[in-house]
């Protein structure tokens, strides 16, 4: 912490009252420049809202739109280490560079197929155990119990603790010697693993590192939902002789799936995005066998300077995204109301 | 009445931001990145006070990242023109950056013949074609061989008698079947541990620009890495760096390969309990009589290349000056270990005397600066997960070789597209 000095700080403090007015100017000329246009030149009755709203849609203008968009015309150039101030941008160099996606290999000894069938299997087995693991255990936890909160803080805290401490101790853990789970496998008379030298056992040993880090996300969503659900429906559902799984099936589950469907589009579009986990545990290896496309994208653009390739990695990337959310949802019906 | 509030509000604002700015003007604020954490992140800082004392009018701030994200933080700020005054990495930014067309070499900056002071090796390892793009602080970054004198009282010559003294010294303890104490440690993810190696096997990952790793001595090292693991096993069966640097601390490693940035660490109180630490050479090769060779490279002052205004040049070049003072460069020799990069002080006391850093600078002897070219990127890319392979033994060394040289070539082509 020796980087925290009182002189960096008041340096720190320093900066800081100097950009205050000046974001302060800034914010009131969006401002004064909305209500002219909305006041004066178009003069709608919603004024005061856009007013409101301006610097708002201003910031992620800037934070989101303009680097998607910037993203975008990178991925049809020629941009890398050697033409980094002096690239050039077409739709032939984006063909090509599309081309170059699907046909040339993203890391040393794997390509984009192999990518895409791990980061499914990945994001299935992860998103498959996040939510029935957490639906269990909300489902368990809505029954009455006894120290119901000390077992909810307790199951919540992976969720609380950083993913970076949480990858970097359990990479410990896997450690072939001294770590815990090959101790334990040990004593229960089987061969410890090499999970550092072995791909697939790195990828179970990830994998596992994840479903501890996303359980307790399912499990709050689950368990706010199941709240959510009148006693009635039960109570009812019981005097005409249901059982607990059919009650589960009809009842519990429909009425979960407002929740859950977003819920585990989330939980798909963050497993399938999941960078921390796998670089802080294995960087990718051994032997490339944990990258996934997320991984991969970000060695071949910040290790390789392969720029224009990766702006166009990634678009393809935000494209599958899209596609895989928009079948979920269809076949989930979660844009539907309980209702319907 | 609100109106007019309003417009006297945005008034001020603009009046303070102007006032601030104009303010800021009459002194110069540096901006120094740095890849060096804690404890030299503090002693760069004091430094940098120091130098504010002796100019008044001018102000240093030292941000500190880690090595990758200062390479990629000030591609970024760069590309878009602005970021810090000087930097302070390593020599393998020097290929990339200079390529990249975002540093200058040390001439535009410093004055003529200024790199006349330092020691050729370390200027080697920022050279490219024909240009000095770095200012050496300290050189070494080299492996070199640690050993306990606990467990083996002097360093092995050559590998033969490394692998028979490193057999007597791996102890299986507790009779599980696994040993307690080894005999070699080292970080057999990274190949920039089989860099050595290679060199006294014969061999180079690089002929200038082009790739050399589908060669004999590539084979054969590869091979006598596998067979310290799986024929001699006096390895660990797994080992990254933190594990090896964690056994070797608790006096269960004889031997260690590592680097010259660790020996500050084993020098600690604690771990002076379990390691009374050697240094020396990497023992020759029997098979060639060579040495192995590890990579050389060190620290470095970089100047960006939208550095123009004559006067932070000038701030710049002062505040070079000030940390390449022999002073200054035997505090940094004395206190956290780090081999000088000035000529006059390589017959320096400090230097010879210390039985540690004449080990570690017996080893930098007969290192060669690790390639600068931007080519070299790609080529570690391609040698690490072969390596892995071998390690793990799931490929054969000249299949592994094979694979090296083939992935190096495809990864060079796409970089230079």
């Amino acid at each position: 912490m020796s980087g925290l000095t009182p002189d960096a700080i008041m340096l720190g403090l320093g900066e800081l009252v100097k950009l205050l007015p000046i974001a302060f100017a800034l914010i009131v000329v969006i401002e004064l420049f909305t209500w002219f246009l909305c006041a004066k030149i178009i003069r709608t009755k919603f004024t005061l809202a856009y007013v409101m709203l301006a610097p708002g849609i201003v910031g992620v203008m800037a934070l989101i739109v303009f680097p998607f968009f910037y993203n975008m015309f990178l991925a049809f150039s020629n941009m890398s280490m050697t033409k980094f101030l002096t690239f050039s941008a077409s739709l032939q160099i984006g063909l090509q560079n599309l081309i170059d996606v699907f046909t040339v290999p993203v890391l040393q000894r794997t390509n984009i197929g192999t990518l895409i069938i791990r980061t499914i299997i990945w994001t299935f087995v992860n998103v498959f155990f996040h939510v029935t693991l957490g639906m269990f255990l909300g489902i368990l936890l809505n029954r009455p119990l006894k120290l119901k909160n000390v077992y909810k803080s307790l199951l919540i805290l992976p969720w609380a603790v950083p993913e970076v401490i949480t990858s970097l101790t359990w990479r410990n853990e896997f450690h072939y010697q001294y770590g815990f789970v090959n101790i334990i496998l040990k004593s229960i008379g089987l061969e410890p693993i090499m999970w550092f030298q072995d791909p697939f056992w790195a990828m179970i040993s990830c994998i596992f590192v994840n479903i501890w880090l996303g359980v307790p996300f399912m499990m709050v969503i689950t368990l706010g939902g199941l709240q959510s659900i009148p006693q009635d429906y039960y109570d009812v559902a019981q005097i005409d002789g249901a059982g607990g799984w059919k009650q589960f099936v009809n009842i519990t589950l429909p009425l979960l799936r407002p929740i859950l469907t977003p819920a585990t589009a989330l939980g798909i579009i963050w497993t399938f995005n999941k960078f921390n986990v796998i670089y802080l545990m294995y960087q990718g290896g051994p032997i490339e066998g944990t990258h996934i496309l997320i991984t991969a994208m970000f060695s071949a653009i910040f290790e390789n300077y392969r720029y224009g390739f990766g702006a166009m990695y990634s678009l393809v990337l935000f494209v599958m995204l899209l596609g895989i959310s928009s079948i979920y949802y269809k076949i989930a019906g979660g844009f539907k109301e309980v209702s319907e | 009445m609100k109106k007019r509030l309003f417009v006297w509000l945005f008034i001020c604002a603009m009046a303070l931001g102007m006032m601030s700015n104009v303010m800021a003007a009459k002194t110069i604020n540096l901006v120094m990145w740095t890849q060096q954490g804690d404890p030299v992140l503090g002693e760069i800082q004091r430094l940098c006070k120091e130098y504010t004392k002796k100019n008044p009018n001018i102000r240093v701030e030292v941000l500190n990242y880690s090595t990758e994200d200062i390479r990629t933080n000030f591609q970024t700020a760069a590309f878009a023109g602005t970021g810090p005054d000087l930097l302070w990495t390593v020599s393998d930014h020097a290929g990339p950056l200079s390529v990249m067309k975002i540093i200058n070499p040390i001439d535009k900056v410093m004055p003529r013949d200024y790199e006349k002071r330092f020691t050729d090796f370390s200027l080697e390892a920022v050279e490219l074609d024909g240009k000095v793009w770095g200012v050496p602080i300290s050189v070494g970054n080299h492996l070199m061989l640690l050993y306990n004198k606990n467990i083996i009282k002097e360093a092995p010559k050559d590998t033969d008698e490394m692998i028979k003294v490193a057999k007597e010294v791996t102890i299986d303890k507790n009779g599980d079947g696994t040993p307690d104490q080894y005999g070699l440690l080292w970080n057999f993810d990274e190949p920039f541990w089989l860099a050595p190696w290679l060199g006294g096997f014969g061999g180079w990952p690089l002929d200038g620009r082009k790739p050399t790793l589908d060669t004999p001595a590539m084979v054969k090292t590869l091979q006598f890495m596998h067979d310290l693991k799986f024929k001699h096993k006096i390895v660990p069966t797994e080992c990254n760096y933190d594990g090896a640097d964690a056994l070797f601390r608790q006096g269960k490693g004889a031997m260690m390969i590592n680097g010259d940035w660790a020996l500050f660490g084993y020098l600690d109180r604690r771990t002076r309990k379990t390691v009374d630490l050697g240094v020396d050479r990497i023992p020759k090769v029997s098979e060639t009589g060579k040495w192995p060779s590890p990579m050389t490279s060190g620290q470095y002052f970089m100047f960006p290349s939208y550095l123009t205004d004559k006067e932070r040049i000038k701030a710049v070049r002062g505040l070079v000056y000030h940390f390449e003072s022999k002073e200054v460069q035997t505090y940094f020799l004395k206190e956290h270990k780090r081999l000088p990069s000035l000529k006059s002080m390589l017959k320096d006391p400090a230097l010879t005397n210390d039985p540690i850093m004449s080990g570690s600078m017996r080893q930098l002897e007969v290192g060669r600066p690790m390639p600068t070219v931007p080519e070299m990127r790609p080529t570690w890319d391609a040698m690490r997960p072969e390596m892995q392979a071998v390690m793990a033994g799931k490929i054969t060394p000249a299949q592994a070789a094979k694979n090296m040289q083939k992935a190096a070539e495809q990864g060079i082509r796409e970089m230079n597209k």
